[in-house]
């Protein structure tokens, strides 16, 4: 397997964890409000370029784990929002677990020698 | 199931890409509006606002490139590395490769050719319009033990005159004619046909027309051809309609061209003519049945109704007219079955054949596969602790599975193509005479499938059942010493190969019996060196008995001449080559027999020397001389034993006059000799009683030569037909072969089908010892550790062997056992092809488990070798 790959893996993982957490917290909401609510999250310690959330709704949305529909937004623009389908709740369990678990194991890699 | 609706998304999505670019567009433009305006907000100006957005959102076009790498590189291109990444994996493992290809390459390869055959004779429909409602009507007689006579010709009428469930019946009889353009003459097939029974078959001409009503007579003179006669005789020539040619000597014209895909009851036929059959009262007097009768449902009638209404039609003329219909009854049949219904069981039975096969090979490969697998859990674990999805993981165990399951296909595909053209070449004459078998692209499509399908079911389920177990578990476990779910599934597997491959050998086991029984059969005669052709003579030439008799008698007194010749003869049909005319008999100084219960007996009519010829023994009396073979001479018959020990048991044959009823006047002869038996249909079948004739008085136009030689009779070929033109130019030679070969075509049935499985049957034991081969030597692998400990807590090497040993020894043991009861329920089908053994014959039954245990202990030894010279000090230092 190939760096390419597994930067890919990791970080759309990562992107794709972001966006399902945000609209579970937050119920439906459109591309540019969950950008923006990941930002205020990390304490603004991620610089998030709002480009790069569009590839990861696409993808979520073709793999059902979210569903969209034309709204209008607070602002009364129109804006397409998206909402966590069943499929996306259970996603979104997975691969927390399977986070935590990927970051336990590298957290032990890092950890001060014990002596095996 | 999940995977696959999310892989229809995916693909979806690939299609809609336009309208969700658009979409995407106004999704982008709406976002940064509310940027700017939330920018605003904080107190920047429009301007800054805007360039700030800029930065942040990117640009328009790079965001769609990325959106679209999403959704289309990231299916493609991954499937692409995953495919890389397979073929590099097999690369550096040529040897698991191999045997992984080979396996599929050869369960597909024999499915395929098998299947082949199967699809073509069995499910592919005929090249008529609306199948399912042709039948064929044939005539029934319990007492006689037959149920596809041919029709009497009076019966055929009645039939016609009585039924209402048909929209057509039509009737026919297969014969050959010796076809000419004026220069050069040939005998080829025909079809004589009643006026229903190309337009009944939805027939169509690719030139002219068929037969018009008013040429339903035998006055006609008008002939359809074929398109490969139009092909091949004429170059396809335009003019051919009205064009006139030679049928027998006697001019016809050219009415109408076939289409290439047209044909019926024979491939080979090449011209129709008009059989001209009249209703008349005349023809209850006549005895025969020789008319085959095909016939057309009417669209609202059903098979049931037709059935039971022929039936009662069939009772009805069995009470008016008891003379001739006692006994007899009415078979309605639906044309695929008569075209292949005596294959069928055939079939069936090899087709069972190639799916235990074919479950040896999957079998084979999910064991490869999953011993790979389980060496590769560490890897896949370590790559999904770095982050690669369980489903990329799964998809790329996908890829290497189709990769090897079309790479086993195409293989098979291969395997098969040359395949099939062998065994229809191989096989019996009853196979392929009725039915064209090709190799077209639902074949391919088929075998794609199958081979797609074998890959995945039984590559990737084992892989999908094996990482099921916590992959971080391998990560943790030290993988040597678990045995874990996949050692279980793969003991089943090889106990599974073995099974199928002890049902497959006992079957073959059956079969091999059965010819080595049938080659031991005697014929009743001695077909070394002996030459067979046919030929015709033309009633417009050889319009008299006499002459006919005269050209038949000169030209077999001048072939013995011939040096290399030792006798001569001919006779009308010839043993074990399909049918033989037969009738009633009547024995001087006994009651005429009842309605249906006379004295049947084959009759052919043969010319003097025949019985010599032939090496059939003179058991009594003497042989027809040429003095016998004048018209003016009484009639004078010879019997077989058979007729002899039926008809006058414990009494002198010789001398006691009978009367053949053959043609309109049937004086009673003498019979002056009895001969030997001779098989009459096949060499399973108990000779038929017997009536010969000599030619004279029974003066067929047709006979076939018979011409004894010294040696290879295949050297006489040219000298004897050089004879016939000497004679009459004009004469073509057909059908010409050497009795060995009639007689050995009359076993092809079985042979073909011991061929086939014999290969099979090797093919799959080979597969197993594989199989168990594998299995051990990597569980030697595994346990070495163990093994290890053993040796050197004393264990001496045969004790290794013997653990090792014992473990194959029981899986053979556990598939042996299933195997042989699965066969021992499965072998009754296999009843009409046995002869002289029954479905349980104890030696075969024992030879195939025996066979089997001697390669599975083989198979079992080199690993248990290997096992017993672990060096326990490497082993654990390794540790």
């Amino acid at each position: 397997m190939t760096d390419l790959n597994k930067k890919n893996d990791v970080w759309q993982g990562t992107m794709a964890l972001m966006v399902l957490k945000t609209l579970e917290s937050m119920g439906p909401l459109h591309g540019y409000g969950i950008a923006r609510r990941i930002e205020q999250i990390s304490g603004d310690r991620l610089s998030l370029n709002y480009g790069s959330i569009y590839p990861a709704l696409v993808r979520l949305e073709q793999e059902g784990s979210i569903a969209s529909e034309w709204g209008v937004s607070e602002n009364n623009r129109k804006a397409k929002y998206y909402r966590l389908t069943a499929a996306g709740r259970r996603q979104l369990r997975k691969e927390t677990e399977e986070w935590e678990e990927a970051t336990s194991i590298v957290a032990r890699f890092l950890a001060p020698k014990e002596g095996l | 199931m999940k995977r696959l609706r999310r892989l229809w998304r995916r693909l979806r999505g690939l299609a809609t890409a336009e309208s969700r670019e658009r979409d995407m567009r106004q999704e982008f433009e709406s976002h940064m509006e509310m940027h700017i305006a939330d920018n605003i907000g904080a107190g920047m100006s429009p301007e800054q606002a805007r360039r700030e957005a800029a930065l942040k959102f990117g640009s328009m076009e790079a965001v769609q490139e990325s959106v679209r790498d999403e959704s289309r590189l990231l299916l493609l291109e991954t499937a692409w590395m995953d495919l890389k990444y397979a073929l590099r994996g097999l690369r550096l493992n040529p040897g698991f490769a191999t045997a992984a290809v080979l396996s599929l390459a050869l369960g597909i390869g024999a499915t395929i050719a098998i299947f082949t055959v199967t699809d073509n004779l069995l499910v592919r429909s005929h090249p008529y319009p609306e199948p399912s409602k042709l039948v064929m009507i044939y005539e029934t007689n319990n007492r006689l033990d037959v149920d596809h006579n041919t029709v009497a010709p009076a019966n055929y009428f009645d039939w016609k005159a009585q039924s209402s469930s048909f929209s057509a019946i039509g009737g026919f009889f297969d014969y050959h004619v010796v076809f000419g353009d004026g220069r050069h003459s040939e005998e080829i097939d025909a079809q004589a046909v009643t006026g229903e029974v190309l337009p009944l078959l939805g027939a169509r001409t690719v030139r002219g027309r068929v037969f018009t009503p008013d040429e339903d007579s035998d006055k006609a003179y008008v002939a359809v051809i074929s398109y490969r006669l139009w092909q091949s005789w004429f170059g396809g020539d335009e003019n051919i309609v009205g064009r006139t040619v030679q049928v027998n000597a006697r001019p016809f014209t050219v009415v109408g061209v076939l289409s290439p895909d047209f044909y019926f009851h024979t491939r080979s036929t090449d011209i129709w003519l008009t059989l001209g059959l009249k209703a008349s009262p005349e023809l209850r007097a006549k005895l025969g049945r020789w008319l085959w009768t095909v016939a057309r449902i009417k669209p609202d009638a059903s098979l049931r109704r037709a059935r039971s209404e022929m039936a009662s039609i069939g009772r009805r003329i069995e009470l008016e007219h008891p003379e001739t219909n006692k006994n007899w009854g009415v078979n309605v049949e639906p044309l695929r079955e008569s075209l292949v219904g005596k294959v069928r069981t055939q079939l069936l039975i090899l087709l069972g054949a190639v799916t235990l096969l074919l479950g040896v090979a999957c079998a084979n490969v999910a064991n490869l596969l999953l011993a790979r697998y389980t060496a590769r859990m560490r890897e896949l674990a370590v790559r999904g602790a770095l982050g690669a999805a369980p489903a990329r993981l799964v998809r790329q165990l996908l890829t290497e599975s189709i990769v090897l399951g079309l790479s086993g296909g195409m293989l098979g595909l291969a395997l098969a193509w040359f395949a099939v053209d062998r065994i229809v070449a191989q096989a019996p004459k009853e196979l392929t005479r009725s039915v064209e078998v090709s190799f077209d692209s639902r074949i391919v499509i088929f075998s794609f499938a199958l081979a797609l399908i074998t890959s995945i079911a039984f590559g990737l389920a084992p892989a999908v059942l094996a990482m099921r177990g916590d992959l971080n578990h391998a990560l943790h476990e030290e993988s040597r010493s678990s045995t874990g779910t996949g050692h279980r599934l793969r003991d089943w597997l090889v106990v599974g190969e073995v099974a199928c491959s002890v049902a497959l050998l006992a079957g073959a086991g059956l079969l091999f019996r059965t010819m080595i029984g049938l080659q031991n059969v005697s014929p009743g005669l001695d077909a070394g060196n002996v030459l067979t052709f046919r030929v015709s003579v033309p009633k417009v030439r050889y319009p008299t008995d006499e002459k006919v008799t005269q050209f038949f008698a000169d030209a077999v007194q001048r072939m013995a001449q011939l040096p290399g010749v030792r006798s001569a003869s001919a006779v009308s049909y010839l043993p074990f080559n399909g049918m033989a005319a037969g009738t009633d008999v009547t024995i001087a100084g006994r009651p005429p027999a009842k309605p249906g219960e006379g004295i049947g007996a084959v009759i052919r009519t043969v010319l003097p020397n025949y019985f010599g010829t032939m090496g059939i023994p003179i058991i009594q009396g003497r042989d027809f001389s040429y003095a016998d073979d004048l018209t003016s001479t009484p009639h004078r018959f010879i019997v077989n034993e058979a007729f002899a020990r039926k008809n006058f048991p414990g009494e002198p044959v010789l001398g006691k006059q009978i009367s053949v009823y053959m043609a309109d006047q049937n004086p009673m002869g003498e019979i002056v000799g009895v001969v030997g038996d001779v098989r009459e249909g096949a060499l399973d079948q108990e000779p038929a009683p017997t009536v010969y004739y000599i030619h004279s008085h029974l003066a067929y136009s047709q006979m076939v030569f018979v011409v004894r030689g010294q040696t290879d009779p295949e050297s006489l070929v040219a000298p004897t037909r050089s004879i016939l033109h000497s004679l009459d130019p004009e004469l073509p030679v057909s059908d010409v072969k050497t009795m060995a070969t009639v007689v050995r075509l009359t076993y092809a049935r079985q042979q073909f089908s011991t061929v086939l499985l014999a290969g099979f049957s090797l093919t799959a034991l080979l597969l197993a010892a594989i199989g168990i081969y594998g299995l051990l030597a990597y569980s030697v692998v595994q346990r070495t550790r163990e093994i290890a400990v053993r040796v050197a807590l004393g264990a001496e090497p045969p004790c290794i062997i013997r653990m090792v040993l014992g473990n194959g020894v029981r899986l053979a043991l556990v598939g042996t056992v299933v195997g042989l009861g699965g066969a021992l329920l499965l072998s009754g089908v296999m009843k009409s092809m046995l002869y002289g053994i029954s479905p349980h014959d104890p030696l075969a039954f024992t030879a195939a488990p025996a066979g089997l245990f001697a390669i599975a202990l083989l198979a079992s030894y080199l690993p248990a070798r290997r096992a017993a010279k672990v060096s326990p000090m490497e082993a654990l230092r390794n540790e």
